[in-house]
């Protein structure tokens, strides 16, 4: 894990202004839908093809609508423009080599069929062809770390440099990633199509871990400026959404998934005061929390509870939902919430779920219980380059009444972030323990 | 608004027609945002007289047989992608507003060219029926 790696960090990404007539990561999510639909026309072997011509699609608004104005339908414009390309592209490649001419034909047919369509049975066609692209970037026959990453690409409209972000990994490593899902793809003649019967529920795992990553990188914003990237977090329940909207994709899981998604984006708006800055549990107005993504968070649990499937979803909403449900932080149920991390480490024996049961543990049992838990973590020491491992320690030795010790592994952990708000937020803590405090706290 | 004060013509040439390449939709969007309320700023503001993007495509006509050949005509990072005419105070507020270009952080090298005006000695060179078409083609 090279978390310390620098990755080229987008200076106008953050910035944006949007102007008029533009929603809101528009080309983004406009990019996932254009490359779906475009790879239904092609054949999932063309699946680089419809990625270029929507890349270029995107770079005729750049260099074009700064100067003309923004059409009037952009997304229509982007789409329009994305099939013109294809169209010149198979016109020249009939010109060069007088193969298939009447899959070409087909082809311009149907990409000219599009234009005429009416909107509502089109934007139903769009969310099956975006699902047979989860699915197919999801294949097993896929290396797993592939899927996540073309997904991301494909799906997401994310570059190779966010995604690196999102992995902690280098912008090189995920390109060959890349290179390497869609060489498979083409090998292996994989199907453009939503899997059934008994091949569902283990392609459906696959889907669900991409969701899940995508949220994460949303919601723990491991690098960057802005804390919170509420659009990813957006986005992932979006393609949630999808998945639970979809008879297929339909299980116990996925409502899981959906509800812890639902739970935490809940909590964002609170999450960071005025100035960006982040506050802890214990310090966030709960007025704050977005009522109607907990009461959709709680409705997809009960979807979730239909059946006698436990996953790991399913626990982390549970987890969540103890913290939607408390109206303050003193009521929370610490119990219940340990309880929840028991079963879900049986589950998954990773050291970040550990870190957090320790959490979890230290609230129930004291800080000392909690420091106890971390040093008996099991491979305790891949998190060595985890800046959260040593902000948790300090919090510990902090409650423990060692400002010293405490200080010393808020240094640590402000080394291993790049995080802006995260860095303030270690450096008041830091502060705080350093300077000899005018009224001594024990807890 | 018309000023007394006087003014100076400049244009702005973009160069790099590659510096998108490696964008993201996300970036896409955002630098085309703040490209457009730049531009728009500036004509609002009568400092930029126009302005337009440039195809990648071209021809170069050469030499005395006339020889057409196809662009490119530079290396990529060369290519001009654009230009804006702007009408500025002085050259520093020229230089001002090149410095304000959203996509500088991603490669585009902005080329700041103050159009000659016309001088005394150019005036009489005018009167005498010299060098016209160099002096009409500057000032186009």
């Amino acid at each position: 894990m090279d978390a310390g790696t620098p990755h080229t960090q987008a200076p106008a990404a953050s910035e944006g202004r949007e102007v008029a007539g533009l929603t809101d990561h528009l080309f983004r999510q406009e990019s996932g839908k254009m490359v779906s639909v475009l790879t239904g026309i092609f054949g999932l072997e063309r699946l680089q093809l419809a990625e270029d011509v929507v890349q270029e699609a995107l770079v005729r608004a750049l260099k074009t609508w700064p100067f003309y104005g923004v059409p009037q339908n952009p997304a229509a414009w982007l789409m329009q423009t994305a099939k013109n390309l294809a169209l010149d592209y198979l016109r020249r490649e009939k010109n060069f080599r007088e193969k298939q001419p009447r899959i070409i034909v087909d082809i311009e047919q149907r990409l000219s069929a599009g234009e005429h369509r009416d909107e509502p049975f089109f934007e139903d066609e769009i969310k099956d062809q975006r699902l047979r692209l989860i699915f197919a970037c999801c294949h097993p026959l896929v290396p797993q770390d592939a899927q996540t990453a073309l997904a991301l690409k494909t799906l997401c409209g994310l570059s190779p440099a966010e995604i690196a972000s999102a992995f902690l990994s280098s912008e090189a490593a995920i390109a060959k990633r890349l290179t390497r899902a869609r060489q498979r793809i083409q090998e292996q003649k994989i199907p453009f199509e939503i899997p059934s019967g008994a091949d569902l529920p283990p392609r459906l795992d696959g889907v669900l871990q991409i969701v899940y990553l995508l949220f994460n990188e949303g919601y723990k914003a491991s690098s960057g400026d802005s804390l919170i990237r509420e659009e990813l977090c957006g986005e992932a329940i979006r393609l949630g959404v999808l998945l639970t909207e979809h008879p297929a994709a339909r299980l116990p899981r996925t409502h899981a998934l959906l509800a812890l998604m639902l739970l935490d984006a809940a909590r964002l708006p609170a999450r960071t005061d005025g100035d960006g800055l982040l506050l802890r549990l214990q310090d966030q107005d709960r007025s704050k929390w977005n009522r109607g993504l907990i009461f959709r968070g709680i409705q997809q649990l009960g979807l979730a509870a239909d059946g006698a499937e436990l996953s790991g979803y399913h626990l982390q909403a549970g987890i969540a939902a103890c913290h939607c449900l408390a109206p303050d932080f003193a009521s929370t149920d610490w119990p219940t919430i340990l309880s929840h991390y028991d079963q879900w480490q049986r589950l998954d024996d990773s050291p970040v779920v550990a870190l957090n049961r320790a959490v979890a543990l230290a609230q129930v049992h004291g800080p000392q219980a909690g420091k106890d838990a971390v040093a008996a973590m099991p491979y305790r020491a891949q998190l060595e380059g985890y800046y959260l491992l040593y902000a948790v320690l300090g919090e510990f030795e902090a409650r423990l009444g060692k400002p010293a010790a405490a200080a010393a592994y808020f240094r640590q952990a402000l080394d291993l972030t790049e995080s802006a708000s995260e860095r303030t937020f270690l450096t008041w803590r830091m502060r705080q323990c350093a300077a000899p405090a005018p009224v001594p706290v024990k807890s | 608004m018309e000023t007394t004060g006087h003014h100076s013509e400049f244009l702005l040439l973009f160069h790099n027609s590659d510096w998108h390449q490696d964008l993201s939709p996300e970036q896409i969007q955002s630098t085309m945002s703040q490209w457009r309320s730049w531009f728009d700023g500036l004509v609002l503001q009568g400092k930029c007289r126009g302005g337009h993007p440039l195809s990648d495509e071209g021809k170069v006509v050469s030499g005395k047989a006339r020889a057409v050949s196809d662009g490119p005509f530079a290396e990529s990072k060369e290519t001009i992608c654009g230009y804006f005419f702007l009408q500025a105070v002085d050259f520093d507020e020229a230089v001002t507003i090149a410095r304000d270009c959203p996509a500088l952080a991603y490669g585009i090298k902005v080329e700041v060219r103050p159009v000659m005006p016309t001088c005394a000695a150019a005036e009489a060179a005018h009167l005498a029926g010299t060098a016209t078409g160099e002096l009409a083609a500057a000032t186009v």
